[in-house]
């Protein structure tokens, strides 16, 4: 039951990222943007991810016959989902990501102290804090332009800076409830980013060059 | 207020817009009137005119005094699409 459940919230993932990937490509295509070309690696990347582990787990236990699912799935999954939210961030601009101030570093560098035994801890922690930084330059751009959808937007990343804490967090209680919980969270993270491309309207969008 | 940068994108827009909401008459608009509307330089106007034309996006009529430019249907659905693209980078904080 956890099995399926785990299996089905990664495929659920892998899809809601692979729609909003392609809406950011045909935008992409059409205006030659490259903010839009950043949000179309973005959401191809969390897609892949999800899709990764998603499809690893049902390629090891119903093709290969695994008993235990190998761990390496998941972590390489993360990573390219990692990939994913750099690149959400980098589109804010990286710049302030590495405060210059020694107070400030102070405080932020004890963030990237972790556990050091696990490379997926260490994929979570990079991904948690990636996404927190998004979350608080949509907050910061919402405070701006007063849009609704920005604000779902925030609301998404946060939500998926939540699904990272607690996947990490459920390290702690590995045969808890959590890590459903975590990915639970992610994808209504995925489905809040999701409302900005509802209220789009899609019609007419068939050109092939850029201009 | 600090000044708004404008990206090339937005700057097509911006032209396209004026040339379906705000064209004086039928036969479009011309190049005074876009450089007025659209805030741009007449260097940067005519190169854009000129890519928008080639694109099919803007039609351009040619009279005895100006050539006049308006824009197509083609042009109207890019602009929609356009709009949407640019609602869907504005809620992420970013413009394109």
């Amino acid at each position: 039951m956890e099995f399926a459940l785990e299996t089905a919230l990664n495929l659920l993932g892998f899809v809601v990222g692979l729609v909003l990937g392609i809406f950011a490509y045909i935008g992409f295509k059409n205006t030659g943007s490259p903010t839009l070309f950043r949000l179309n690696i973005a959401f191809f990347s969390i897609s892949i991810g999800f899709g990764v582990v998603g499809f690893g787990y049902l390629v090891e236990s119903f093709v290969l016959n695994y008993v235990k699912i190998d761990v390496w799935i998941q972590t390489l999954g993360l990573g390219i989902q990692t990939v994913g939210y750099f690149f959400i961030a980098f589109s804010h601009g990286i710049k302030s990501f590495f405060p210059k101030s020694r107070y400030f570093k102070s405080i932020t560098m004890p963030l990237f102290i972790i556990p050091g035994n696990s490379i997926e801890h260490i994929i979570r922690s990079i991904s948690f804090i990636l996404l927190v930084y998004g979350t608080i330059e949509t907050v910061m751009s919402y405070m701006e332009n007063r849009k609704t959808s920005t604000i779902f937007v925030a609301t998404g990343l946060g939500l998926l800076a939540l699904g990272e804490f607690l996947g990490w967090y459920s390290a702690v209680f590995p045969k808890s409830v959590l890590y459903f919980i975590s990915i639970s969270t992610k994808i209504a993270g995925l489905g809040a980013l999701f409302i900005p491309i509802s209220q789009a309207p899609l019609r007419g969008v068939r050109f092939g060059s850029n201009v | 207020m600090a000044a708004t940068y404008r990206t090339h994108m937005s700057i097509i827009g911006d032209i396209l817009a004026t040339t379906r909401d705000e064209a004086p008459d039928e036969s479009g608009a011309n190049v005074t009137y876009l450089i007025r509307k659209a805030n741009v330089s007449y260097g940067r106007l005519s190169k854009i005119l000129e890519m928008l034309v080639q694109q099919g996006l803007i039609e351009q009529t040619t009279s005895e005094r100006a050539c006049k430019y308006r824009i197509s249907e083609r042009g109207r659905e890019f602009l929609q699409a356009y709009r949407g693209f640019r609602e869907f980078a504005e809620s992420f904080g970013l413009r394109i």
